[in-house]
């Protein structure tokens, strides 16, 4: 009897999250073979390797196929408007620090219509991971071309082909001032997504992933070339990066040891024409954050929110004569 | 002294004439000699308010933290921590020079200096080190080195910092109230004839409405269902007063309610350098106390609408200081005397000690720049080494008064108790050795106060009323070195005269400080390696076993002249009586703090005696058997990391490279028995004879990274397997 209290109470105290506590009830709804259920399997690792309470952890997304996420995360979840992940996501994280913030894009969430908002997410540099799943294509309404679509492509609103050439989402990160973190990851390389990931997580500062996602509804063969011929992917390694298990490693032979502090080769890899480099491409964690210069003093407790209301309505309550007596007595 | 950084500057033995004494100082000093050129506690940053509970941080310790943080560890970092320790050995001798300034000036111009000097094109490597250095100073403050000035402004920083958070609490709590007792004013505004009158109503339009509103209509239509229940009076006036009272108070600065009072007064000074200036202004300031405390216990009474003026008016009447709460003393700013010890005339001291026993809301500063004294009396100072140390041992004795020894090398180590010391409620005094003492030349006051602590002058110590009831609690006497030693010891490395390094540990006594002082150095001779013979006595020594059969000239102390040269300096016999009696008050004081208590002793000299004679009865008995050796713990061999088995359908059997599986639930929707996710939701063949063969080469098919196997079909009798091996071939 005692004992199994205590091992009741043992249990109480120490929680031990597993995968499918990170598994909202909802299916994922994705089609078949679709790249984004990768990235959810690596996310809900992430918060089970590292314990992350669901109470304390929060996915925000815009709009399109991508910007499902949420939904599949038992976790608190901000689905929003298209291309406005990243304001709410800031407000979210200014507000509640104590939370673990994850953002997730479509390509056309961030690199067209949000393209603002990712510029000036980048500057201010708030604690936060980034997750772009780039398919180089509006998915969620069936097939237009996205900045990241590449030249020449057919879709529904370029019937002769996309006229001009790709947005390059890395090197446009690696741009702007105060950039801290910058990874490219593909989702059939589930392991090294994984790990980048939580490479991101550990990185004070807000961390860019640009995650090449795989759309067999309406991209089928855009990235067969990589999936099928390792050698086409450089897997970027450094002292602390990414671990290639054996297995992985035979397969994955062509490597680079890149130092993360080089913005210069990051740069150099970003721009890289016909190999896809998978790693971390920069990483500074000297960059100041914007949540942390502007940090409250206090932090945002319930208690503290009721206080500070209590304090401000009694500077407007009045008491006409008697009126205290009568509520006092 | 433990701060500063040894410095390769050995004394030495060499022939020499008899130096001159007056050019002498303690060997141990050879260390400190170009203090600019160490690191230690000074400069030392006056933290402003606000940037972290720290009250005063060293500039060094400021850098060590600052490089933790931006040089990266080992060979890469090295550059940037060479630069910045350059750029704060820069600021140290700027400061020690006379300049003055904070931090973030004085890092910048030295940055700047130096990034010139060195040749180097603006944001070249140096430049942008001392830049990526810079942005994790995150604190600032006015920098100070070591000097006359230094009690009087670590002390000033200090009360400052404590006025600035009571000035927050009084302005957070006479602001509330002001504001709550005018929105009373103004709610019962709105029910007056005025505010409803024609004018106000249209005032309240604007300019726009161009008479298409008749406002003396609309008034007399509000005017009829005006409310009635206007404020009495004399509560209206009494509001009034109140609030002029609190708007116009003269104590601190004005808070954002009150800074339109137009007949506000400027705030009083409360920092003096004289008691009876203090005493005085606390006096004439009575009545506004009196005035601004009745104000604050009106207003309370009124916001809450409790003021009974039958049974409040004749209370206020008859109020005087006889009255006043600590409470509501403690509000108010306390002041700070500065008082300096040689410079204040004596009887201003003394009125210090009056002042601090009747527990008026001062801090007093005494400041001591001579701790020895004259020579010969001259009444009323204290001569021959009696000097100024007994100031605050004899505040202890008013019980009431938070007593705070130390001397200006060691205020960084104290700073806690400094704090404490601000933030008692009561009176509290400081007793700070400046170490600036006018006749000892040549020595850096940062290395003549810290002396003066190590050799007992001028222990560090503090007295704290409010940490508990008895002596053991109040007293500290803890930051002092090698505390329950007579006198700290220390290693003195030097050349003998053959040039070999000989090192010996010697005792730092009253009379190695004393020989510094020209004053003294007529009561000591020198004496080169010739003139040492067997029957001279480290001082130390002497006074450990003050035997009457030594002859008292020959107690010595170790000095180096100039050039770092050794000599026996040969004390008087006035001075080793000095000696004695320094030692027997830091006995005395080490009684106060427990250490050797002499009753204490007495107890443990008697329970000693009954322990061992039990002991020696106890070892008349046979001894139990000895336990048998605990066996050596089997080292624990490191997991072997298993290099994994060669994977592959070699043997036929079907299999999935798990760790490129994208979770995309293909397979797992074809058979989810055969097909299953591990623990990282990566899928692998759970059990291959849970399905057909077709169910796995479909998966094979299905798979969008081709990363199922489907092996070998493992039932001979399944239909179309002729089929189905050939589909399965390019998955192999
Ligand atoms: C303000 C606004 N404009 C347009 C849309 C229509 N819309 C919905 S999703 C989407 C594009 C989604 O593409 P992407 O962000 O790449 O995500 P994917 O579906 O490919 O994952 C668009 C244009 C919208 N929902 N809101
Ligand atoms: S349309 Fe493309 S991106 Fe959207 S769910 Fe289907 S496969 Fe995934
Ligand atoms: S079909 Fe392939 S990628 Fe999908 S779950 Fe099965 S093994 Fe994994």
């Amino acid at each position: 009897m005692t004992a199994s209290m205590s091992q009741c109470l043992m249990q109480m105290v120490q929680t031990d999250y597993a995968i499918s506590d990170y598994q909202s009830e909802i299916a994922p709804r994705w089609c078949s073979g679709c790249g984004d259920t990768a990235i959810l399997t690596a996310m809900q690792r992430l918060c089970r390797d590292e314990q992350l309470p669901p109470e304390k952890t929060v996915s925000v997304s815009g709009i399109g196929c991508a910007s499902r996420l949420p939904h599949y995360m038992n976790a608190y979840g901000f689905h929003g408007i298209h291309g406005r992940a990243l304001p709410i996501a800031e407000g979210i994280k200014i507000r509640r620090p104590d939370l673990h913030v994850f953002v997730t894009m479509g390509d056309g969430d961030c690199c067209s219509i949000g393209a603002a908002h990712w510029l000036h997410a980048i500057r201010y540099n708030m604690n936060m991971t980034v997750l772009l799943h780039d398919n180089n294509v509006y998915g969620l309404t069936k097939k237009q071309a996205s900045p990241t679509s590449p030249h020449g492509m057919k879709s529904n609103t370029t019937p002769f082909g996309a006229t001009l050439n790709p947005l390059n989402p890395l090197t446009v990160t690696l741009g702007v001032s105060n950039v801290s973190f910058v990874a490219q990851a593909v989702d059939w390389i589930p392991d090294l997504l994984y790990q980048i990931l939580r490479q991101a997580y550990h990185h004070k500062g807000l961390s860019f992933i640009r995650i090449l996602q795989r759309c067999p509804n309406f991209m089928e063969h855009r990235f067969d070339d990589w999936v099928r011929d390792p050698s086409k992917m450089r897997i970027l390694t450094h002292g602390d990066g990414l671990r290639l298990a054996p297995d992985l490693s035979r397969v994955y032979k062509n490597q680079e040891t890149h130092d993360p502090l080089n913005m210069e080769r990051a740069l150099a890899l970003a721009a890289l024409e016909g190999e896809i480099p998978v790693g971390i491409l920069y990483r500074n964690p000297n960059v100041p954050c914007y949540d942390e210069l502007r940090a409250g003093e206090r932090p945002n407790t319930p208690a503290l929110v009721e206080t500070v209301l209590n304090e401000e309505f009694d500077k407007v309550g009045i008491w006409p004569d008697g009126a205290a007596a009568q509520v006092g007595e | 002294m433990q701060q500063a950084q040894f410095a390769n500057s050995f004394p030495s033995i060499k022939d020499a004439a008899p130096a001159s004494v007056s050019a002498l100082r303690p060997a141990l000093f050879a260390r400190y000699g170009a203090l600019s050129e160490l690191r230690h506690d000074y400069p030392l940053v006056l933290v402003d308010e606000g940037q972290g509970a720290t009250l005063l941080r060293p500039l060094s310790r400021i850098i060590d933290d600052i490089l933790k943080a931006a040089a990266a560890p080992g060979a890469d970092g090295e550059a940037m921590r060479q630069q910045v320790l350059k750029l704060e050995a820069r600021i140290r001798r700027a400061v020690n020079g006379g300049r003055a300034g904070r931090l973030s000036a004085l890092w910048r111009t030295a940055a700047a200096e130096m990034v010139k000097e060195s040749g180097e094109a603006p944001f070249g490597p140096l430049d942008s080190n001392l830049d990526a250095a810079r942005r994790h100073l995150d604190l600032d403050g006015e920098v100070i080195g070591c000097n006359a000035e230094t009690p009087a402004r670590v002390v000033t920083h200090a009360w400052k910092a404590r006025q600035d958070a009571k000035a927050r609490r009084f302005r957070k709590r006479v602001e509330s109230l002001i504001l709550r007792l005018s929105d009373i004013l103004k709610s019962d505004h709105m029910k007056s004839h005025e505010a409803h009158g024609a004018e106000a109503l249209a005032s309240a339009m604007g300019r726009d409405v161009d008479g298409s509103i008749d406002f003396d209509a609309l008034s007399g239509v509000l005017e009829r269902a005006r409310p009635e229940d206007r404020l009495p009076e004399d509560r209206v006036k009494r509001i009034r007063h109140a609030l002029e009272a609190l708007r116009c108070q003269p104590f601190f600065g004005p808070g954002r309610a009150s800074q339109s009072c137009p007949k506000r007064p400027e705030p009083y000074n409360y920092t003096f350098t004289s008691v009876s200036d203090a005493l005085n202004a606390h006096r004439a300031r009575l009545p506004d106390v009196l005035e601004f405390t009745k104000a604050m216990t009106v207003a309370e009474l009124e916001v809450d609408n409790k003021y009974r003026p039958e049974l409040h008016d004749p209370v206020f009447a008859r109020f005087d200081e006889s009255d006043l709460t600590a409470e509501q003393m403690d509000l108010l700013p306390s002041a700070l005397i500065c008082l300096r010890d040689g410079v204040t005339v004596s009887a201003e001291i003394a009125r210090a000690y009056e002042a601090l026993a009747c527990g008026l809301p001062i801090t007093v500063l005494i400041q001591v720049d001579d701790l020895l004294g004259p020579t010969a009396p001259e009444p009323p100072r204290n001569s021959f080494g009696a000097g100024t140390t007994r100031l605050a041992s004899m505040a202890m004795g008013l019980n009431n008064a938070f007593v705070f020894q130390a001397a200006s090398a060691h205020l960084f180590r104290m700073c806690r108790a400094l704090r404490r010391g601000m933030d008692y409620d009561g009176p509290a005094l400081f007793c700070i050795y400046s170490g600036a003492t006018p006749s000892v030349r040549g020595v850096a006051p940062y290395v003549l106060s810290a002396a003066a602590t190590e050799a007992r002058v001028f222990p560090n110590f503090t007295y704290d009323p409010a940490a508990g009831a008895d002596l053991a609690s109040r007293f500290d006497l803890s930051v002092n070195p090698q505390c329950e030693a007579d006198w700290p010891e220390h290693v003195l490395d030097y050349e003998d005269r053959e040039g070999q390094g000989c090192r010996e540990r010697i005792a730092f006594s009253f009379a190695d400080f004393a020989i510094c002082d020209a004053r003294y150095q007529r009561f000591c001779h020198a004496v080169p390696q010739d003139g040492w013979t067997p029957a001279m006595m480290p001082t130390a020594e002497h006074l450990a076993e003050p035997d009457e059969g030594n002859a008292i000239e020959s107690s010595y102390v170790l000095g180096i002249d100039p050039e770092n040269r050794l000599f026996r300096v040969v004390v008087d016999a006035k001075i080793v009586e000095a000696a004695l009696r320094c030692n027997d008050a830091w006995r005395r004081l080490l009684e106060l703090a427990g250490v050797n208590n002499s009753h204490a002793l007495r107890l443990l000299a008697a329970e000693r005696k009954a322990r061992e004679a039990a002991e020696r009865k106890a070892e008349a008995e046979p001894e139990p058997a000895l336990a048998p050796e605990p066996a050596p713990a089997v080292a624990e061999a490191p997991p072997v990391a298993a290099e994994p088995a060669d994977e592959g359908a070699a043997d036929g059997v079907p299999w999935i490279e798990t760790a490129r599986c994208t979770t995309c639930n293909e397979c797992t929707q074809v058979n989810s028995a055969m097909f299953r996710y591990n623990e990282n939701m990566q899928a692998y063949i759970a059990d291959p004879d849970a399905g057909t063969y077709r169910q796995l080469v479909e998966a094979a098919e299905g798979c969008q990274v081709s990363i199922i196997h489907p092996g070998q079909p493992r039932n001979p009798d399944e239909p179309n397997l002729a089929e189905l091996i050939e589909r399965a071939a390019p998955f192999a």
